[in-house]
């Protein structure tokens, strides 16, 4: 059965691989006599391409440095950056969200940034939002002042969209981006869009479905309510306008039925639902843009609906590139992050590519006003960052353990098997709980 | 009706049971193989499509630009070839010796290696990662491959159970003769034990070509990474962009290769999986 | 006299050099993790420097810890299949042990799915339970019953891997039940016959207690394998399920060690799940060493 062959092929094989093997530990050093950076990031495929491409610009403008690049799904970033972290094999460049910074700086993974960037005649600091380059300062006690860590790579509003073309066709007058729709106006346009065009006897067209991990906040804190109070340290989601908030948000499915039941609903299902044309309104960041560009009919921003504060409200997410302290080349890859986040070249490169909103200050007001590309009103995207947003309640807290629970049991409000008032009272010490501790671990962190 | 006749009406049953059984284990198997082949909105046809009009073959060479599919079964290839080869080699000659040579303690040692059995994998991980992190090794294929080059214990288990069955005799008198103890291995004892040992490669070297945690611990590149994290990968990220088809076929590919050996040495395999009981 | 010591030690040292690598392998990479999760699991371990000693308080955390028990449930809820599997595998043995056509092709099919590739599998199956247009599904449709969204819903996410993982591990349990069928004596069988003994009757007082023996392994190892589950819900559910209810322990473990950096909270349950199998393990042991004597 096993012949003579068998064998000699086996010792074959195992000879050609120990010599891959050697091969493989004299690639680690720089034997090309380049200086190489790893730069570590996630992406969508559009976004990668765009990255890709800048850094490529990079590496000719400095032929003597050679960039890697290692790039992840978006699920599995936060593992794999952590796991290069812990396993000592840290890329020289990544992103970080800013609600690692704290727990990054004190434990000596990320270097200063600031003596690269200020004094910087390349670098425009008054140029760049203050909102994205204060996420990541930090001064050894509180995120938003001191030396700077991190370079936001750019910020990311999440605005509300909407399917101009279903609109018109249905006879609904346009939303005005000035004047929001208040929650209930919000549930009629959307209850006169819903419809059963096939006639099976369940609507096809859908008012809206929002993922609630990503859009209740908008809710929440435009009904004056928030995850957290303002020392950061105590969840308020017991405040009956947090609830009010949520079981509006549940009843979008339940009562007044303007979302995809729970059977036809999930995120992936609602963004192609979308995507087809078949939902009035959905949330827009500006990493859509690019996919969006393609999309069979014309959509525009517009504010989120807004509760009982009367302001519209919703998150500024953003994420910070970094330069690891144990880097053999601090000065390149300081480079390489202003060049990805501060240089205009890098910059323009990006916006085109409508992977993200310009960085710059200059740079964002002209390609706001420019109407001839989707979406028109890009200016909404600005306001959320200069009027109505926020960070997300886990970027101020040592680590987002107490938040993450609060989706992970939130199902049955969402199912009309439970209350808001009930969730939002079971759900607060538990959460508290996990703040306690996080808390506790950033004091003893910081000795 | 006759004895005969029942009997056989009975075994016609069984058969279409048992027919009906294996279609249900290859269908999903089958469909995976049709998607890989369907243009990437025809998978949403309603109803399906089994056989799709044209076969779309051009998702099988699209793959390979899509994402390191190529060095995904390189590095799978490095890893579970160096370390079944050697680590069988460390094994047998570890079960060798401890079922025909003499040397004291040898019960005890060899019940301390069988504790390790009982210790699973995510126990040791966290440690083990932090040990490969302090030398510099995450992020390459040395994790994966190091340990098992000192062996296998459930290997050395079975080979030892094997081999006390061959008689003392043959190597006592080799012993007599004066053969080194090398040789005592390599000339005598290794031929007796050829099947066994080649089955047990067999089954390990598909352990590890299809071993998914500890190289999702261990590997960031995408250059570095095994088949099974490509493929993972390959799902993570074209599902958004619904393209199944892509995904279905980079998986076709990641299946080929222990399917293939599967089915050439399927009568091995199978015996030697009845014999031994030993998971493969 | 003297030949014979100097060849006994001769033998000594050639013994212990050859089981050397197994040994130094067994002591790096088994005992001395092992040590040293356990020592982990009474610290604030968090991978990047900070270890202080902190007592019972993972273990104490772990009372409290709603996920973590959630994962525990999660675990052994899946392990339902185990049970389920046996009995269709023994059922399909049954079969396949008659003279019928085909028998060898059937077992090579039936095998397939063993040998695939996990990661490929879950990807499959993944495929196969979308709510819309998977494979499960549109079966289902043809009795004209309209399939939930296995995957994203907490009801059905749990039985959709069970049925998985049965299907998986159907082949491999089959084959060990037919080895043991085939292993036993005719004359029992044709004994029973002679006394008029019914099918049932058979297989009741002859079939099961001559398998019994390799239910008893098949149970303990898919218990052992059961418990760390880990692969198929990395791939199928990536953050856990719907309301974390298709995490398993591993993939707990897994997250919160490397996801959330908590390496000695992560240990202190590795530690648990450790203990658990080492006692399954060890039950498994007395339990083979009885049947041995029993058997002669």
């Amino acid at each position: 059965m096993f012949t003579k062959k068998f064998w000699v092929t086996s010792m074959l094989l195992m000879l050609v691989s120990a010599l891959v093997l050697a091969g493989c530990g004299g690639n680690s050093g720089s034997s090309s006599g380049k200086k190489e950076l790893t730069f570590m990031f996630r992406g969508g495929t559009d976004e990668q391409k765009a990255y890709q491409a800048v850094v490529k610009k990079f590496e000719e403008k400095h032929p003597d440095v050679k960039v890697k690049i290692i790039v992840t799904a978006a699920d599995q970033y936060a593992t794999k950056i952590r796991a290069a972290i812990t396993g000592n094999s840290m890329p020289d460049v990544f992103y970080f969200g800013p609600g690692d910074l704290k727990a990054y700086v004190n434990s000596n993974v990320l270097m200063n940034l600031t003596p690269y960037v200020e004094n910087n005649k390349d670098v425009d600091l008054k140029n760049i939002w203050k909102y994205g380059v204060d996420l990541y300062r930090y001064d050894g006690q509180m995120a938003g002042k001191g030396d700077i860590y991190g370079m936001p790579k750019d910020l990311g509003p999440f605005a509300l969209g909407y399917n101009k073309t279903l609109l018109e066709k249905a006879g609904i007058p346009l939303p005005d981006p000035k004047k929001p729709y208040t929650w209930e106006e919000f549930v009629k346009v959307n209850q006169q869009v819903t419809k059963d065009t096939n006639g099976d006897g369940k609507p096809d067209v859908f008012g809206t479905g929002f993922n609630v991990q990503w859009a209740l906040q908008a809710f929440v804190w435009s009904n004056g309510a928030d995850w957290l109070d303002a020392s950061k340290t105590k969840v308020t989601i017991d405040d009956p306008k947090f609830a009010e908030a949520l079981q509006f948000f549940a009843d979008m499915q339940n009562k007044y039925k303007i979302t995809p039941s729970i059977e036809e609903a999930q995120t992936l299902d609602t963004y192609q639902r979308w995507m087809k044309g078949e939902m009035a309104f959905f949330p827009v960041g500006p990493w859509d843009m690019s996919t969006f560009e393609k999309l069979p009919f014309d959509y525009d921003l517009i504010p989120y609906p807004v509760g009982s504060t009367g302001k519209p409200a919703t998150w500024i997410g953003s994420l910070g590139i970094g330069v690891s302290a144990k880097t053999k080349y601090p000065k390149e890859a300081a480079e390489l992050v202003n060049y990805l986040t501060a240089s205009k070249e890098g910059m323009q490169q990006l916006v085109d590519a409508k992977v993200q909103i310009p960085n710059l200050l200059d740079m964002a007001k002209t390609w706001a006003s420019d109407k001839s590309t989707k979406p028109a009103n890009k200016q909404e995207f600005i306001n959320i960052i200069d009027d109505y947003g926020r960070a997300l309640p886990a970027n101020y807290t040592y680590n987002s353990e107490w938040y993450d629970l609060f989706f992970t049991d939130i199902q049955p409000v969402l199912d009309g098997k439970m209350t808001a008032a009930d969730y939002v009272k079971q759900q607060q010490p538990k959460m508290q709980k996990l703040l306690d501790k996080a808390v506790e671990q950033e004091n003893r962190s910081k000795k | 009706m006759s004895y005969s006749q029942k009997r056989k009406l009975t075994n016609s049953i069984i058969f279409i049971v048992l027919l009906i059984g294996a279609v249900a284990m290859i269908a999903p198997l089958l469909w995976m193989l049709s998607t890989s082949l369907k243009e990437k909105q025809d998978v949403f046809a309603l109803p399906p499509i089994w056989i799709p009009e044209v076969f779309q073959f051009s998702n099988y060479t699209a793959i390979w630009e899509a994402g390191p599919l190529l060095s995904g079964i390189q590095n799978s290839l490095i890893v579970a070839v160096s370390v079944t080869v050697i680590g069988t080699f460390t094994s047998s000659i570890a079960a060798f010796a401890f079922a025909k040579l003499r040397f004291p303690h040898k019960g005890k040692l060899f019940l301390a290696l069988l504790t390790s059995i009982m210790i699973p994998y995510p126990t040791l991980m966290i440690p083990q990662f932090m040990m490969f992190s302090k030398l510099g090794w995450v992020d390459t294929l040395l994790p994966l491959i190091i340990p098992g080059l000192f062996g296998n214990v459930f290997m050395i288990f079975f080979l030892r159970q094997y081999l006390l069955s061959v008689p003392d005799a043959i190597i006592e008198a080799a012993k007599i003769d004066g053969s080194s103890y090398f040789r005592l291995y390599s000339s005598i004892t290794f031929p007796l034990i050829k099947p066994a040992v080649a089955a047990q490669l067999i089954l390990w070297f598909m352990g590890i070509w299809n071993d998914y945690l500890a190289p999702i611990i261990y590997l960031n590149s995408p250059e570095n990474q095994t088949l099974q994290l490509v493929i993972a990968n390959f799902n993570a990220t074209y599902a958004i962009q619904t393209d199944y088809p892509l995904i279905m076929a980079a998986s076709i590919v990641a299946l080929l290769p222990v399917l293939i050996v599967f089915l050439i040495f399927q009568k091995q395999i199978i015996e030697s999986v009845a014999i031994s009981g030993v998971k493969g | 006299m003297n030949i014979k010591s100097s060849l006994y030690r001769k033998e000594m040292i050639y013994g212990y050099l050859f089981i050397l690598p197994p040994l130094i392998g067994f002591l790096i990479f088994v005992l001395f993790p092992f040590l040293y999760s356990l020592y982990g699991s009474f610290t604030d371990w968090d991978g990047l420097g900070q270890m202080n000693f902190i007592g019972l308080d993972n273990y104490k955390d772990l009372l409290t810890d709603d996920l973590f028990y959630k994962a525990m449930f999660n675990t052994f809820f899946l392990m339902l299949g185990i049970p389920i599997g046996l009995l269709l595998a023994l059922l399909l043995a049954l079969g396949l042990n008659r003279k019928i056509p085909g028998t060898t092709t059937f077992r090579v099919i039936y095998y397939i799915p063993v040998i695939s590739s996990l990661a490929a599998v879950s990807i499959m199956w993944n495929w196969a339970y979308n709510g819309d247009y998977g494979l499960v599904n549109q079966f289902l449709a043809l009795f004209g019953i309209e399939g939930p969204n296995w995957l994203a819903n907490k009801d059905t996410v749990k039985p959709a891997l069970i049925i998985m993982t049965v299907w998986k591990g159907l082949g491999y349990t089959m084959l060990l039940y037919l080895a043991a069928l085939q292993s036993i004596s005719r004359t029992y069988y044709e004994a029973a016959e002679l006394d008029g003994a019914n099918g049932w009757q058979i297989f009741r007082n002859i079939t099961w207690p001559m398998v019994q023996p390799v239910t008893f392994f098949l149970v303990v190892t898919n218990i052992i394998g059961g418990s760390q589950i880990f692969t198929e819900m990395n791939i199928m559910t990536p953050t856990g399920g719907p309301e974390y209810s298709s995490a398993s322990i591993v993939f707990y473990i897994w997250q919160k060690a490397f996801g959330n950096l908590q390496m000695g909270y992560a240990s202190a349950m590795a530690m648990i799940l450790g203990i658990f199998i080492f006692i399954i393990t060890l039950v498994q042991f007395k339990m083979n060493e009885r049947s041995a004597y029993d058997g002669d």
